[in-house]
């Protein structure tokens, strides 16, 4: 990271190829289309490059790459909220949209994703980054801005909302 | 949650050490946690894989390589707090010398009180640009900033010099009016320096206070003014609406970059 924010365009070529994957898989689940996803994951690593200035010194390089992208589709998502996007109930869409290829098991993998999106945005982006993306809750606390305990408190509640909401699934599953 | 429920989830990606195993067993929270985390195991609960699309990734590593090639140093985050802070000075000697033609220093407060409060505000227009522009792994808290700037407008209040020389509302339109027009090119630059990373209302709050508080200061040394009421309406209430503004125009502009 130290030598890529002197300008070594090897150390950026390393940082992509280790994390654009990831990250780009990462906005998918976070915004349910991969389309959208691509296009964040360009703006996210723009802003690496644009904003490695900010970067501290020492920092871990993750967490603040994870930050960038959340940023990136808070952004994205305050900025396309239109009214005629919205659910009849005035909710917003769940985020697996058309785009999204068919899993083999479509109802379960759908089921999952309504009841991500049915939990409040502190309690999924914590799940989705300890579930889908192995971090730590330490690395979680720096992307996010907040303190680990805080983190695990969400975590925790999402977690326990997650087996509320999933229960009926689970227990068509057990039969 | 107890310190064995955080330890709980700490081991949710391996078997729970036998301690903990009882622990969860008996208890309700960390029963549902455990049951949570585990209803998203199973392969087929996972999302796809993401199909990535090579061509795009590459024009995205293209684009990125292009952009590291034209600006190959990049600009540490004090150079822009410090060119924030310079046109602040410049901003604030320029005004002082336009508002003061006929004598700038007509606070007629006692000089320790004039000096105190205006030492706040210059404290509060650092302070803020530093919230403002300075990167921060947690996200400054909203009560900081704005028990920071009632502090301001209570000292300015208390401050006072109960003295009123100009009629009532031509010397509150003046106040007014002389505060946002000396704030359009502080706050200009606040926010293109704000664009330059992620938007936080906090941040933009910070910037709105702390750009306007130039001209706060400017008036609070030149204005011979000295009432409450003109002192919330011509100073503090602009002071605040302009905070205000820099947070409405700040949601609408598009961001640089979306760095904490």
């Amino acid at each position: 990271m130290e030598r890529f924010c002197q300008g070594d365009a090897q150390a950026f070529d390393a940082l992509f190829q280790r994390y654009a994957r990831p990250v780009q898989g990462y906005l998918a689940r976070l915004t349910g289309s991969p389309a959208t996803a691509e296009d964040l994951a360009q703006l996210t690593f723009l802003s690496l490059v644009r904003a490695r200035g900010r970067y501290q010194a020492g920092a871990r390089v993750r967490p603040w790459l994870y930050a960038i992208a959340t940023n990136a589709a808070r952004d994205h998502a305050r900025r396309h909220r239109r009214p005629e996007d919205l659910t009849p109930e005035g909710e917003l869409p769940l985020t697996a949209v058309a785009d999204t290829p068919e899993p083999r098991d479509a109802g379960l993998e759908r089921a999952v994703q309504r009841a991500l999106a049915q939990l409040p945005e502190g309690q999924r982006l914590p799940i989705l980054m300890h579930r889908f993306e192995g971090m730590g809750f330490a690395e979680i606390a720096e992307s996010l801005g907040l303190t680990e305990s805080a983190v695990k408190v969400r975590a925790h509640r999402g977690y326990a909302r997650l087996r509320e909401l999933l229960a009926p699934l689970q227990q068509e599953t057990s039969r | 949650m107890t310190p064995e429920c955080e330890r709980v989830l700490d081991c949710l990606d391996g078997p729970l050490p036998p301690d903990l195993a009882s622990h969860a067993a008996g208890c309700a929270d960390c029963r549902a946690l455990l049951e949570g985390f585990h209803v998203l195991a199973p392969p087929a609960a996972l999302p796809p894989p993401v199909p990535i699309n090579e061509a795009k990734l590459e024009q995205t590593r293209r684009q990125s390589l292009t952009e590291l090639a034209a600006h190959p140093l990049p600009t540490p985050w004090w150079k822009e707090v410090a060119v924030l802070l310079a046109a602040y000075l410049g901003v604030g000697a320029v005004g002082l010398f336009v508002v003061g033609r006929h004598g700038m220093m007509l606070n007629s407060a006692s000089p320790w009180v004039v000096a105190l409060v205006a030492l706040l505000i210059i404290v509060g227009v650092g302070g803020g640009a530093m919230v403002a522009l300075a990167p921060r792994q947690r996200t400054w808290p909203f009560t900081l900033v704005a028990v920071g700037a009632l502090v301001v407008a209570l000292a300015q209040l208390s401050g006072r010099s109960g003295v009123q020389v100009r009629p009532f509302l031509a010397g509150t339109l003046g106040c007014m009016g002389a505060e946002v027009a000396l704030s359009v090119v502080p706050l200009s630059l606040a926010l293109v320096l704000l664009c330059r990373s992620a938007f936080q209302p906090v941040r933009a709050l910070a910037a709105g206070l702390s750009s306007a508080g130039v001209s706060l200061l400017v008036l609070h040394v030149h204005c011979p003014d000295g009432s409450a009421g003109h002192l919330m309406l011509g100073h503090v209430l602009p002071w605040f609406v302009l905070a205000g503004v820099a947070v409405f125009i700040r949601s609408r502009l598009p961001s640089r970059t979306y760095a904490p």
